[in-house]
């Protein structure tokens, strides 16, 4: 007896599906084992989610979906439509039925079952079986193709895909140790900083100590020093002349001041009348040109306009600020201030000095005090007040010198107790798991993406920076750590951030955007062996992602997500 | 009092700092009117009117001073031809027009007139202009692609003196009575006028004239006053926006009345963003000021409800009244405007016999060029529509890709963003065929470059998208970059394909790439090399999935007098632009379809695909080359409003393959804006979705839930039912039918239904769709034209049918308004796939839905979707119908050719695998089965039983039953028996 090829390879294959069935129970095409106790009855087939439905076995895999949860064609893309994603609009006579409203329509399977023998199991979604299309990433042997539509032929790759894969996922484990290890440095090189900033912070809270005492002991230093000091100014010998010397020198100094002021003034307001007319000109710009044209110059400059205007504006001067001036451009008659007074009158000078103030109105006291400690500054500088006997010099000189070291302890202090609590501050910053960010704070990486580079500098910023030249782009200042769920594919070199929770760091308020909002980027980690951005992607307008490999977010095992996968924990964390 | 003050002083302040805000940050949408003429700028849409205007105020006084001269009457094998004489008020010269009417074998008739003097070339141009002296006689070179054939029927009948009558057309029930004095015609139907020409007297011929140069007053002397008789103000010199015409032709309008008495509607003319029934453009109150304009423009943010021009042009107008449409083809691709009047009576006074009170009277006139006009006489708008597309040719049958969902933005970035965009489609399993690269691929928008940072690996790319049988399309603009690194605007230089300013120079003005000149593809060289250009060792980096999409072909000049080009520039064979404008458009998309014919000739074995090339600008015949989009509109809801009257006018106007920007291309639309977008588009012919590049990203997954389902629900609908798309565009392609229909159209006799224009059957599929135009609207009340009973679409809710009535239809934001009338059969195909490629081979589901008469019948046209061996009869044509109990299918096509062998047999495995019968008779309450035959080798066989289960109805809904996988072939003959 002669067989037909046919009849051969139809003996053999019943012959292997024998063999099969002696070591694992035949299951129908498509079925996960997890789901195989749901097709052993011989006879007929109960709808997984639908028990009252009792089909006969023949109604299996024969590409007519009956069971309301598609659990009846594990094997072919009849029952794909079930989905929330699909139109309402293929009835099913059970569902749709006025007694069906509790029908459970949701697809009992996840998926046709891709053995994959030589590599790892998959299931790969109902709507991509028997499209003609070979899905080698979920189905490396081809099972998915197995109706060869339109002449589809889908050769096993399992065997290649699976050695590739073993090689690959061998050097991501291999990656990932020196990754781990990696990331151990960083975390010691993290604690010896905290350390630094725990010890910084003993040093200075002793210093601080010693230097509140110090502070201390010297205003009262200068407390006596201006006790004689004034002493000796009152009880000074008076010498007639001086106070007219002084008296023409600060009103001239005064006229000076106010014709100085005047001008500036005037040239204050003249400067803002243009910026406003300019203002004016670049906002009709704005609105009149035609975006459309997307003329990059153009735009450019409406862009920068845009930042311009959405920054904080120059404050206007106040109105009060403006009727302090005008007040204190009176002529000082009006101001109440008559020079004359001074000369002719015979108080002391020291008095009248002293006394000065009082003839002001209250709106100018406080600039005049300021202006008169210059004057102060100024007549000693030119020999007015210097001018006298000596003892007078030294002992202003005893209370100045007093007082700028009473001053310069007071900021060592000052300095002092800010660092100090910057510090403290720091330690109760996030720096993620393990402080492990302080080892990378400050440091940076970049990676070239079409025509920019981009930066990402830990906890700092991120930056945009054009390769043919041009400013820079700030697209984002560090504001804190955070995390989120993501779900990407994972590329075959491993530098994405896959499935599963990842660390992420926020930056906010860069440079605004053109008719939009201020820069922002998010880095999401993923365990790599080197600090490196894998890709930059603008999500929404002007709303960045930045998907980083660092050593710093390597966890536990080291497992990273498989290239195929079967429910694989797909989570590195 | 003080306190009042100071607050309101306040509020002041706030008001001031928030209107500040918003100058500052919302960009003022706003057409910009300055950068376009009104009728009062446009010389000579001024001095028509003004014509118009003293010929109705002289009332009966006015008489035509056009003659035809009854001596030069030759009548000759469907051909009249003679001369008309117009008298010259002012000098009493005599102008020699020459006249021919041609009868045309499909009972078209086309009326001609020509100048003498122009014609024989016997005038003298000004400026020493190169131009052509002749008036422009080319656009039927571009326009017209059959359908010429002179009538042999056509005879002369006897008829009054002074009256020329002329019978012609089916059974010769058309007639054309030529009046010789003053000249006019009336086009009779079964002896009733409907079309009149002349009959107001407004035609007019601005005949050739020399300019006689007046002395310029002296310094101080008054200037003599204007001489009595015409306007010259407009006819030399005329400037707009900086830009001065040098008119070297002087005045050279024609101008024409053309009246449809007894019909109020008239429709077409497209494109302007305007109701689908043409309103009034004189007479104040409620009307436009300005004519309709058709001068193809880029208008930068387009207002809505306006006559203003758009970026194509269809000089195509049919008038409706009840149960007869009637129609004009304008023929002239120079600017032109209509006014269009309504002239409402109590008794008609035109003519004897014809019903309805209200006339419509349209005022046609262009720049330049001859007069020529097309009249069809219908009696229905679908003979009027088939009639104008055997002239100008039907819609091209697209590749099947193209009617499926287009992702579309100005810009995807990158190739790896257009493959993350790729890969997200997927994750979401959101089905789509085509994404789209705007300009900012180029190599600094020189065409046919790629970016050498953002586009490092095209064939990455392609490959990537090919997997799943996907496609990119890549703009190609006819603005060439003037720079000197760069070989193409090196070759168009060197051979001398570029359009010419009026000194004979190659012209250049700004676009996209900065300073630019132009192919003209008006000359057969330019179209050769552009073909040449496209070849897959030219264009580098481009594949067997890339496709075309021309924009800008207007064409847009950015600094030319409304944003194109100058009316003198000279293009191939020294026609002015002025004489070509409207046709530029066609000529470039021409070219770059050739182009793409002729990608596959070295490769014989691959063959020639048919091309997709989406274009902006268009003419009639377009259609011929591929798919229209209104341009550039704004992501408002009144924009996705105006998007159905936009696409039904296309659909009339013989290019059906038509589309809005899904979501809007300015701004950012509301996510229920984009989902009720994405609800509207999958029922546009043409399905993309489009951005600005100033936009936020807005794929359909980008949205999140609840939306983001939604629209792919949408898109999954359209994906089902692309069988019954795909049956549509094979409609189109044979008999210029529309895609989607607008009430009129479907039901003639029911005037209720003339002017709407926001809802749309789906071909003869029965489908009636009203999508949601407006934010938070929960329900819509769908117009019922007919008796038929309507389901819904969905849930099979009844709407019984009695014309004239309204069915409400509640659709929450997941639910699209879209019913099913009774007496049809949909074909789909439900399995959702990634691209319309994947579903080559997947069975097909019925949808019958029985009518009031227990009937329906359908259609299925399938073929291979991408090359042209349909034309080889590798096709399935099938007819579907059910009459007493029984459901066949009947094989309709054509002819079988060399190749349908093997086409069937590729199909020979594609089944029906679900009968769904919605309003299922009562009787079938206890039915189980029906039976299944099928013809095999020829001849029909009992194949078996097929189980049929029943519903009954509740709650509103009709009986359905289904008929479980009956197994019989798509492209076999078969018959289930449901007795």
């Amino acid at each position: 007896m002669r067989l037909t090829l046919v009849e051969a390879f139809a003996l053999l294959s019943f012959a292997f599906s024998l063999s099969n069935a002696q070591k694992d129970a035949p299951r129908p095409k498509g079925v996960g084992p997890e789901f195989a106790k749901f097709y052993k009855s011989p006879g007929s087939f109960t709808c997984i989610s639908n028990p009252s439905i009792t089909l006969d076995v023949s109604q299996l895999n024969d590409d007519y979906c009956d069971c309301p949860d598609g659990s009846d064609e594990p094997g072919t893309s009849a029952c794909s439509h079930l989905s929330p994603l699909s139109p309402p609009s293929i009835p099913h006579p059970i569902v749709d039925d006025a007694a069906g409203t509790a029908v459970n329509t949701t697809l009992a399977l996840p998926g046709f079952y891709c053995k994959n023998k030589g590599h790892q199991p998959a299931y790969i979604p109902f709507t991509a079986v028997n499209d003609g299309i070979c899905d080698y990433d979920l189905c490396c042997d081809g099972s998915d193709e197995w109706a060869g539509v339109g002449g589809t032929k889908c050769e096993d790759r399992c065997k290649e895909i699976g050695k590739e894969w073993r090689k690959a996922d061998e050097a991501r484990q291999k990656a990932m140790g020196a990754a781990t290890k990696r990331r151990k440095e960083l975390i010691t090189e993290a604690k010896r900083l905290r350390k630094e900033v725990e010890d910084r912070i003993e040093t200075l809270k002793t210093q601080i100590q010693g230097a509140e005492l110090k502070v201390q002991g010297m205003k009262k230093e200068v407390e006596e020093a201006e006790k004689a000091d004034k002493r000796k100014v009152i009880t000074a010998p008076k010498e007639g002349g001086k106070l007219g010397t002084l008296v023409e020198l600060a009103k001239r100094r005064v006229q000076e001041l106010r014709d100085t002021l005047e001008r500036v003034r005037s040239e204050r307001d003249d400067s803002l009348k243009r910026m406003e007319e300019l203002e004016g000109i670049l906002t009709t710009f704005k609105e009149e040109y035609n975006p459309n044209f997307n003329d990059e110059g153009v735009k450019r400059a409406v862009r920068a306009w845009e930042d311009y205007a959405a920054r904080d504006k120059a404050s206007k001067p106040a109105e009060a600020q403006d009727r302090d001036m005008d007040e204190i451009l009176k002529s000082d008659t009006d101001n109440g201030l008559v020079w004359d007074d001074f000369t002719a009158g015979e108080a002391s000078d020291v008095d009248v000095l002293y006394q000065f103030e009082n003839y002001l109105p209250p709106s100018l006291r406080d600039w005049i005090d300021a202006k008169l400690r210059d004057l102060r500054v100024f007549l000693v500088e030119s020999g007015v007040l210097a001018g006298g006997s000596s003892a007078e010099v030294t002992e202003s000189k005893a209370v100045t010198e007093a007082r700028s070291r009473l001053t310069s302890a007071e900021s060592e202090l000052s300095n002092d107790q800010s660092e100090l609590s910057r510090h403290q501050e720091d330690l109760t910053k996030d720096y993620g798991p393990d402080e492990i960010f302080r080892a990378l704070k400050g440091q940076c990486v970049s990676t070239d993406s079409g025509e920019y580079t981009y930066e990402m500098c830990w906890m700092d910023k991120t930056t945009q920076k054009p390769k043919k030249g041009g400013a820079h782009t700030g697209m984002g200042n560090f504001v804190g750590v955070d995390k989120i769920v993501v779900d990407e594919e994972l590329p075959p070199d491993g530098k994405g951030v896959g499935e599963g929770e990842r660390i992420t760091m926020k930056y906010e308020n860069g440079q605004h955007c053109w008719n939009g909002p201020a820069r922002s980027t998010l880095v999401v980690m993923a365990c790599a062996e080197k600090d490196e951005i894998w890709k930059v992607v603008e999500e929404e307008k002007c709303v960045y992602r930045m998907e980083v490999g660092t050593p710093a977010v390597c966890f536990g095992n080291g497992k990273k997500d498989a290239g195929a996968k079967a429910g694989s924990d797909k989570d590195e964390l | 009092m003080m306190h009042r003050t100071g607050l309101s002083q306040r509020w002041a302040a706030v008001f001031l700092f928030l209107s500040l805000l918003c100058s500052l940050f919302t960009p003022a949408l706003m057409v910009k009117h300055e950068n376009f003429k009104t009728c009062d700028q446009s010389g000579f849409c001024k001095r028509n009117r003004a014509y118009a205007d003293s010929a109705s105020a002289a009332s009966s006084s006015w008489r035509s001073p056009y003659d035809l001269d009854s001596s030069s009457i030759i009548f000759k094998d469907g051909k009249l031809s003679g001369t008309i004489i117009k008298t010259v008020s002012t000098t009493g010269e005599k102008v020699r027009l020459p006249l021919t009417v041609n009868f045309l074998e499909s009972g078209t008739a086309r009326v001609v007139v020509d100048e003498e003097k122009r014609q024989k070339g016997d005038i003298v141009l000004r400026h020493e202009s190169k131009a052509k002296k002749e008036r422009y006689n080319e656009a039927e070179k571009w326009a017209i692609v059959g359908g010429l054939e002179l009538s042999k029927g056509a005879a002369v009948v006897s008829s009054e003196a002074g009256y020329t009558n002329v019978k012609y057309g089916p059974q010769s029930s058309h007639e054309a009575v030529v009046r010789h004095s003053p000249f006019g015609i009336e086009f009779k139907r079964d002896g009733e006028t409907q079309v009149q020409f002349n009959g107001r007297g407004l035609l007019n011929m601005e005949h050739w004239r020399a300019k006689v140069e007046k002395p310029e007053p002296k310094e101080g002397e008054e200037p003599p006053p204007e001489p009595e008789g015409e306007d010259e103000s407009t006819w030399w010199d005329e400037s707009f926006g900086g830009n001065t015409d040098s008119k070297p032709r002087g005045p050279e309008s024609i101008g024409l009345d053309i009246s449809f008495p007894g019909y109020e509607h008239v429709y077409g003319i497209p494109e302007h963003a305007s109701s689908l029934s043409l309103k009034e453009t004189r007479g104040g109150d409620g009307k436009y000021s300005d004519p309709y304009r058709l001068y193809n423009a880029d208008v930068f943010e387009y207002e809505l409800n306006s006559p203003m021009t758009l970026y194509g042009s269809i000089p195509f107008m049919q008038a409706h009244r009840k149960d007869s449409t009637v129609g004009v083809l304008w023929l002239n691709a120079a600017e032109t405007w209509v006014d269009i009047v309504k002239n409402r009576h109590a008794v008609n006074q035109l003519s004897l016999g014809t019903v309805g009170a209200v006339d419509t009277e349209t005022h046609w006139f262009s720049e330049s060029g001859l007069l020529d006009v097309f009249v069809f006489l219908g009696p229905h708008s679908q003979n009027v529509v088939e009639s104008y597309s055997a002239l100008t040719g039907f819609t091209a049958l697209p590749q099947s890709f193209a009617i499926a969902y287009h992702q579309c933005r100005w810009n995807y970035v990158t190739d790896t963003d257009v493959i993350d965009v790729d890969r997200r489609m997927d994750k979401h399993k959101i089905p789509y065929d085509v994404i789209w690269l705007d300009i900012e691929y180029t190599d600094g928008k020189k065409y046919f470059t790629w970016d050498p940072l953002t586009f490092t690996d095209p064939e990455r790319m392609h490959k990537t998208l090919d997997k799943r049988e996907r496609k990119l399309v890549a703009i190609i603009d006819p603005h060439i970059k003037n720079t000197p690194d760069y070989s193409i605007v090196d070759e168009m230089k060197s051979k001398d394909l570029a359009v010419h300013n009026k000194d004979g120079n190659i012209y250049e003005g700004w676009c996209w790439p900065g300073s630019s000149h132009w192919v003209d593809c008006f000359s057969p060289a330019a179209i050769k090399w552009w073909i040449s250009l496209f070849k897959y060792s030219k264009f580098t980096g481009t594949f067997k999935n890339t496709f075309i999409w021309n924009d800008m072909n207007e064409p847009s000049v950015f600094n030319g007098p409304e944003t194109t080009m100058p009316k003198d520039n000279l293009h191939f064979g020294n026609w002015e632009h002025r004489d070509v404008h409207n046709i530029n458009g066609l000529t470039f998309h021409n070219a770059t379809y050739e182009a793409m014919t002729h990608r596959n000739d070295d490769d014989k074995k691959e063959g020639p695909k048919r091309p997709f090339v989406l274009t902006r600008s268009f003419y009639s015949g377009s259609q011929r080359l591929g798919a229209m989009w209104t341009g550039d509109n704004e992501a408002k809801w009144d924009h996705l409003k105006a998007s159905i009257p936009m696409i039904l006018n296309q659909g009339i106007s013989g290019f059906p393959f038509a589309g809005a920007d899904v979501g809007g291309f300015f701004g950012n639309p509301s996510k229920e804006l984009l989902t009720r977008w994405y609800q509207a588009g999958a029922f546009y012919p043409f399905f993309r979705g489009h951005a600005h590049i100033d936009t936020r990203r807005r794929e359909p997954y980008m949205a999140g839930e609840p939306y983001t389902g939604i629209m792919t629900q949408a898109l999954r609908l359209r994906y089902s039912l692309l069988p019954a798309w795909y049956t549509a565009f094979y409609e189109a392609s044979t008999r210029g039918s529309p895609i989607i229909r607008p009430n009129f159209y479907v039901y003639p006799g029911d005037e209720k239904g003339f002017a709407i224009d926001d809802q749309f059957y789906l071909a003869n599929t029965g489908l009636l769709a009203k999508p949601i135009t407006e934010e938070g609207k929960e329900s819509v009340d769908i117009y019922i034209a007919d008796g038929e009973s309507y389901f819904d679409y969905f849930d099979y809710t009844v709407h019984a049918g009695k014309p004239g009535r309204t069915a409400t239809v509640s659709a929450p934001l997941e639910r699209i308004p879209l019913l099913m009338q009774g007496g049809h059969i949909i074909p789909r195909r439900d399995r959702p796939r990634r691209s319309s490629g994947l579903m080559r081979y997947d069975p097909f589901t019925l949808v019958v839905v029985l009518g009031n008469d227990g009937s329906a019948d359908g259609e299925l046209y399938l073929d291979d979707g991408e090359s042209f061996d349909y034309q080889e009869g590798a096709y399935i044509h099938r007819r579907f119908a059910f009459s007493n109990g029984i459901l066949s299918s009947e094989d309709i096509a054509v002819a079988k050719g060399s190749k349908t062998e093997k086409y069937h047999k590729s199909m020979k495995d594609v089944r029906v695998e679900k009968i769904i019968v919605v309003n299922a008779p009562e009787a079938w309450k206890s039915k189980n089965e029906a039976s299944v035959s099928e013809e095999k080798d020829g001849k029909s066989g009992k194949k078996g039983d097929a189980t049929v289960t029943f519903v009954g109805k509740t709650g509103g809904k009709a009986n359905w039953a289904v008929v479980r996988d009956p197994g019989v072939r798509i492209g076999n003959g078969w018959k289930i028996d449901f007795n």
